[in-house]
Order: structure tokens, then sequence, then C-alpha cells
């Protein structure tokens, strides 16, 4: 764990081809290993970082090994902050995320897939593609507080601090 | 970059069972597709599909076990999944394919529930 007011920031850069997504998921967990996590917030924290980098890859950077997909881990005393970033050259992002009906891609009635981004918000506290991206890319935050009750803070639950006793997701 | 898998197929007291050793993402789907549909048509009816604990799955991994539950399905096989860690047991329910496929933490508990034996 981190002491207070301070961060500590991993930044990856990997080639848009699928395969590599593998080297940002185990760098996240090494990250959030050194942050005391669970290991069942760790794998729920790499099957996330996995599938937020594959769709930029495939996706933002239609599998074009020559491009570029950024990947910033930045961690303080709180959370994990994971912001992925591509080129933005394929397709836009989704305006809204479904849970899958499984039983409609077995009876053949919806296509099969598309389970990416609706995996990613079960697993993490805070998942959503950042607006304004002047760079002309995607972008797309993942955080993951260290506390359960921490999940949604206020500028209230900042200040004043408050002893918590109830979480269990260190 | 290619992640390889490792597919193999054996019998064991009535039961096919397609080991996986390697991450299951888009670079397994021939692999076990061909797997499967070679069992299938040797007349495989129960089928397990055995993971390491360690190796890992993605969505795009997840979609190529929803397309052969709906083969299963149409064949009228019972699949079986064995191996699995808790994080994938939990995904696996959460999906929604623990309604086509059994889940037994270990290969001996599946065989042993086709044989009647839990």
């Amino acid at each position: 764990m981190l002491p207070p007011n301070t961060t500590r920031v991993v930044e990856l850069k990997i080639p848009s081809e699928l395969g590599y997504e593998r080297v940002a998921r185990e760098a996240a967990a090494t990250v959030a290993r050194r942050l005391g996590f669970t290991p069942e917030r760790i794998e729920e924290l790499k099957t996330a970082v996995d599938e937020a980098c594959t769709n930029a890859i495939r996706h933002g950077g239609k599998s074009d090994a020559r491009m570029k997909v950024v990947v910033v881990l930045t961690a303080d005393e709180t959370k994990l902050d994971i912001l992925v970033k591509d080129p933005g050259v394929g397709d836009s992002p989704p305006v809204e995320v479904l849970a899958p009906d499984i039983q409609a891609q077995v009876e053949g009635r919806n296509p099969k897939g598309g389970l990416g981004l609706w995996l990613i918000r079960q697993m993490v506290d805070e998942a959503y593609f950042v607006e304004d991206d002047k760079s002309g890319g995607n972008q797309f935050r993942m955080i993951i507080y260290r506390v359960a009750d921490e999940k949604h803070p206020t500028p209230e639950d900042i200040s004043p601090p408050e002893v918590d006793t109830g979480g269990s997701r260190e | 970059m290619i992640d390889d898998i490792q597919v193999t197929v054996r019998f064991e007291r009535g039961a096919t069972i397609i080991d996986l050793a390697g991450d299951v993402t888009t670079f397994a789907e021939e692999a076990i597709n061909k797997a499967y549909q070679d069992t299938s048509s040797n007349g495989a009816y129960n089928i397990i599909f055995n993971f390491r604990e360690n190796d890992y799955i993605n969505s795009a991994g997840i979609a190529i076990l929803i397309g052969i539950v709906t083969e299963a399905r149409k064949r009228d096989q019972r699949l079986l999944m064995t191996g699995l860690s808790s994080h994938f047991q939990k995904i696996f329910r959460m999906v929604g394919l623990t309604q086509y496929a059994d889940l037994y933490p270990t290969l001996d508990e599946a065989l042993a529930s086709l044989e009647g034996v839990e």
C-alpha cells in the first residue's frame, strides 16, 4: 500500500496486435499486487484490462501492429486507475452496453460474442469512455478501489476522513 | 504474436475428454472447434472440456464455447467443464454458460457424475 498523497504511474505502449494485451494484463496484475489487492480482485482486474486492450487493438487500432495502444496505470493509496488509449481509426465506441443474452445466441437469434464491455463492467468499480479526447483516439478508463465502501466517493467522502471498518476488498 | 494452445482428445470411463492447455482466446478457435467437430463426428455423447486452472480465458474464448454449446444442443450432447479457477467459474455463471454445461472442480468429479457416483 502506498503512503497518503503519493502516486505511482506505469505507462505501457503495446503494438495494436492481438496477443500483446497479455503484456498489459500482467503489468496491471503486478501493480495491483504491490497495492495489496486480494487475489480475487487481481483476477477481475486482469480480465478487465485484457478485454479493454483487446477492444482497443481490434476496434480502435484495427489490429494494425504499426499502431500503438497506450495503457496508463496510476496507483494511489485508495485506488488503481487504468486508462487505455487507442488511435481511434476503427469503430466508434458503443453508446450502450447490454447484458449478454446467451439463450438468444445459442438459439441463433443474436450473433455470438459482444461480451467484452459488459464483462469489464462486472469486474471493476467504474468503467467508461472518456469524452472530449483532443488526441482524436478513444480513451477508456477503469477504476478499482481498495475498499469496497469507497466505490463511489464523493467530496464529502474525501474530507473529513473516517475510519472504515467494513471493507473487504484490499 | 500467436498464443499457442495444445488441444488433445482422449477417452476415459465412457466420456470424451478434450484437454485444453494454454490460453483460450481467439487464437484457440480453430484448434478447439476441430477437436470438438472430430469427436462429434465419432459419435461422442458425453464431452468434457478439461481446462488448466492457471490458463486464461477471454471473451473471445467464451464466444468459442458458446458456439460449441450451440452445436452440442443441436446434437443432444452433454457438455461438462472441469479445472476452471474460481474466477472463471464465476464468469461462466455470470455469462450463463452453466445453463448449457455442467461445471465440476475436477475431472474425477465430472467422470464420477457421469457414472452416477457423486
